[in-house]
């Protein structure tokens, strides 16, 4: 590769590349609004589902939209946050569809929300203490050790959801209270649920913990050189473990939101998590080694891959879901390294 | 001990004291798991202990091993593949589209090309060596994460896969022929694919053992910059590694597709997160420089009698997730304990 390593052009940006570090600050709205205006304007099919071609109406289609990226609203924040200290979750799927599960066998039983909601956080707290345990006590590989709980957490959602049945959900003899909906699917405010309205508060927490807390700083420092931010004095695995169970929490209370919007707890419902949030993540130009990216821009990242995802159920057959996503991360990958300045391995 | 987190903790020393090598350690000593756990196996499970038994554990693993060598080489130079078994569906899936006669039936999954079995099977191997090439070019030239690269082609090959076949199965006017490669029986229930997937096997263990291609494997895993500057063109190396993979990968949808003398975009699903098991049941450490593929052999033995016991022991099938990650777990931390432990 042809790229002049110039020590001073990293501070000062010469004139010949401006353009490209404008498009790195913003090619993610560029790219949200190309989806959403391909998404408005294309009329496939004869199926109608979600008010097909009323992309941009208010009531029908971007309420829906909303409601449904409440749970990926909710992990990615937390997921950015892993992938800037230079590690990797896979295990949120997991968590999440474990926590739904949960969620919804408490609430069948006749638990109340509060009680419900709280023991899910608990277990989320758990599922992430685990994963820092594994990562950053015994020092096993991020993605192997994700592996290994997102094995494992699958394996006790499924386990729980009673054999022949594939979900937890209400049944002739035993009905799930009606009130299951209110958290995630009733509206509140515009005709957004309570849910929505978390998520967004976990979004700006996350903000704030990335830009203003020592906690940010130290993250940003362990995935930019772990070995220096260590020498430097900061408490790695003290703060690895924290950011794990803080993506625990997250996966937690996006399964509450998925399990009260769908009204059961499924043990598959997060499996395609990761890789969205790996796509929302990587499109908001978060630097897969770790060490810089940024919160919001994830954000934006993930409003691309819910117009993504609502667009395939809409106007594009759903079995065209898995190349075009595995398509869009390889193209992500490409233009992130294309725009990212050279970094040795 | 090492500071970083996820290093290899002393599992790239070298042992001088004219003991076995450590991997040679690894290797008896997941044999001696093996046998324990086949003895647990007879004792608790009913006609366990069966010689029938023992070889169909093998025979119904093999395109795990298969598998498992390209994977098995990559975790050697530190990459991740997790692309095997997308790319094994969609070559299935593209040799019976490539295969099936070229008809106008009302029925769209009944129409193919009408192309000839060998040229049906190559075209489906080029594809299959097309998604290698994609994540030997992203990996290898652009140095992006091999999990995120490998996880992309995943879903990429497999996505592919789920269009050519609906979401569905292709499995009708397919020529005679197609069926053949997959169900011959060569010694008593022994298929041909078992025997490929030996002789796979076998050229793999001399190629790493025996050959500078698989010496300069490990050095680049042991250490890539060490590497580079002793003059190994990485990159290619690197490059050749995944497409031998995906070829393999390529090799294995071929054979099942003949097998079930169909192409289902759903084959071996998950099949990644079983071959990452066995590599690391084998005793392939996780950051590279170390492993054999006869371990990868011997751990997918292991993974296999416990899959069995399990069912046998009339458990949810739901266990085997719960198993897979609790014996993976051990593996790690057994084969660390014994490694410090041994090089002290």
């Amino acid at each position: 590769m042809k790229v002049q390593k110039d020590t001073l052009g990293q501070l000062n940006v010469p004139s010949t590349r401006s353009w490209k570090s404008i498009l790195k600050g913003s090619y993610m709205f560029i790219l949200l609004i190309i989806t959403v205006v391909i998404l408005s304007v294309v009329k496939l099919g004869e199926v109608e589902m979600f008010a097909r071609g009323h992309f941009l109406n208010w009531d029908a289609s971007i309420v829906n939209l909303f409601r449904m990226a409440v749970p990926i609203f909710t992990l990615v924040g937390g997921f950015t946050l892993i992938i800037i200290s230079g590690h990797i979750d896979l295990s949120v799927g997991s968590a999440l569809s474990l926590s739904a599960v949960i969620y919804s066998l408490m609430v069948l039983n006749g638990f109340n929300f509060a009680t419900s909601l709280i023991t899910t956080l608990i277990l989320g707290v758990g599922l992430g203490f685990i994963n820092g345990f594994l990562i950053a006590r015994l020092r096993i590989t991020p993605v192997i050790a994700t592996l290994i709980t997102m094995s494992l957490y699958k394996g006790i959602a499924r386990l729980i959801v009673p054999a022949g049945v594939s979900a937890i959900k209400g049944s002739e003899t035993r009905t799930m209270p009606a009130w299951i909906n209110n958290y995630g699917r009733e509206g509140v405010l515009a005709g957004l649920p309570a849910a929505f309205f978390v998520a967004i508060a976990v979004i700006i927490v996350m903000i704030i913990v990335q830009k203003g807390t020592v906690l940010g700083r130290h993250t940003i420092a362990i995935g930019g050189n772990m070995q220096a931010a260590e020498l430097s004095g900061i408490n790695v695995v003290r703060t690895v473990w924290i950011l794990y169970v803080i993506v625990g929490i997250c996966a937690a209370l996006a399964g509450v939101a998925r399990a009260s919007y769908m009204s059961l707890g499924d043990p598959l419902m997060g499996d395609a998590m990761v890789l969205d949030c790996l796509i929302a993540t990587l499109l908001g130009g978060t630097y897969i080694w770790g060490g810089e990216g940024s919160v919001i821009k994830a954000v934006v990242g993930a409003l691309i891959i819910m117009c993504i995802n609502i667009g395939l159920m809409t106007v594009i057959p759903p079995y065209w879901q898995l190349f075009i996503k595995g398509a869009v991360l390889v193209l992500a990958v490409a233009l992130i390294n294309y725009l990212a300045k050279e970094k040795s391995l | 001990m090492r500071s970083g987190l996820g290093g290899s903790d002393g599992v790239n020393k070298i042992s001088t004291r004219g003991k076995m090598s450590n991997e040679s350690f690894i290797t008896l000593s997941m044999f001696i798991v093996i046998i324990v756990v086949i003895g647990f196996a007879s004792i608790f499970v009913p006609n366990f202990y069966r010689p029938q038994n023992i070889i169909n554990l093998v025979t119904n693993f093999w395109y795990i091993i298969a598998l498992g060598i390209g994977v098995t080489f990559l975790l050697i130079t530190g990459n991740f593949e997790l692309s095997v078994g997308g790319v094994a569906a969609m070559t299935g899936v593209l040799s019976v589209y490539f295969c099936q006669s070229a008809g106008t039936s009302p029925n769209v999954l009944a129409n193919g090309l009408g192309l000839p079995y060998g040229v049906a099977v190559a075209l489906a191997l080029l594809a299959a060596l097309g998604i290698g090439a994609i994540n030997a070019f992203f990996v290898a030239k652009l140095k992006v994460a091999s999990i995120v690269v490998t996880l992309a082609t995943m879903s990429f090959s497999r996505g592919i896969a789920q269009i050519v076949t609906r979401g569905a199965q292709r499995n009708t006017s397919l020529p005679d022929v197609y069926g053949v490669v997959g169900n011959i029986f060569v010694v008593g229930s022994l298929k041909l694919a078992v025997f490929i997937m030996i002789f796979f096997v076998i050229i793999a263990a001399i190629i790493e053992k025996r050959t500078v291609f698989g010496r300069r494997t490990y050095l680049i895993g042991a250490n890539m910059q060490a590497a580079r500057l002793s003059g190994v063109k990485v990159a290619k190396h690197i490059t050749i590694l995944y497409l031998i993979s995906s070829f393999l990968a390529g090799v294995v949808g071929i054979l099942l597709a003949s097998e079930y003398i169909s192409g289902t975009s759903s084959r071996i699903m998950g099949v990644e997160f079983d071959v990452l098991v066995v590599t690391l049941l084998g005793g392939t450490a996780i950051m590279g420089g170390f492993g054999s593929v006869i371990g990868t052999a011997i751990g997918t033995v292991i993974l296999a009698v416990i899959a069995s016991a399990s069912t046998g022991l009339l458990l949810r099938p739901e266990w085997q997730f719960i198993l897979k990650s609790v014996i993976v777990f051990i593996a790690i931390m057994a084969q660390r304990f014994a490694l410090s432990r041994r090089n002290l």
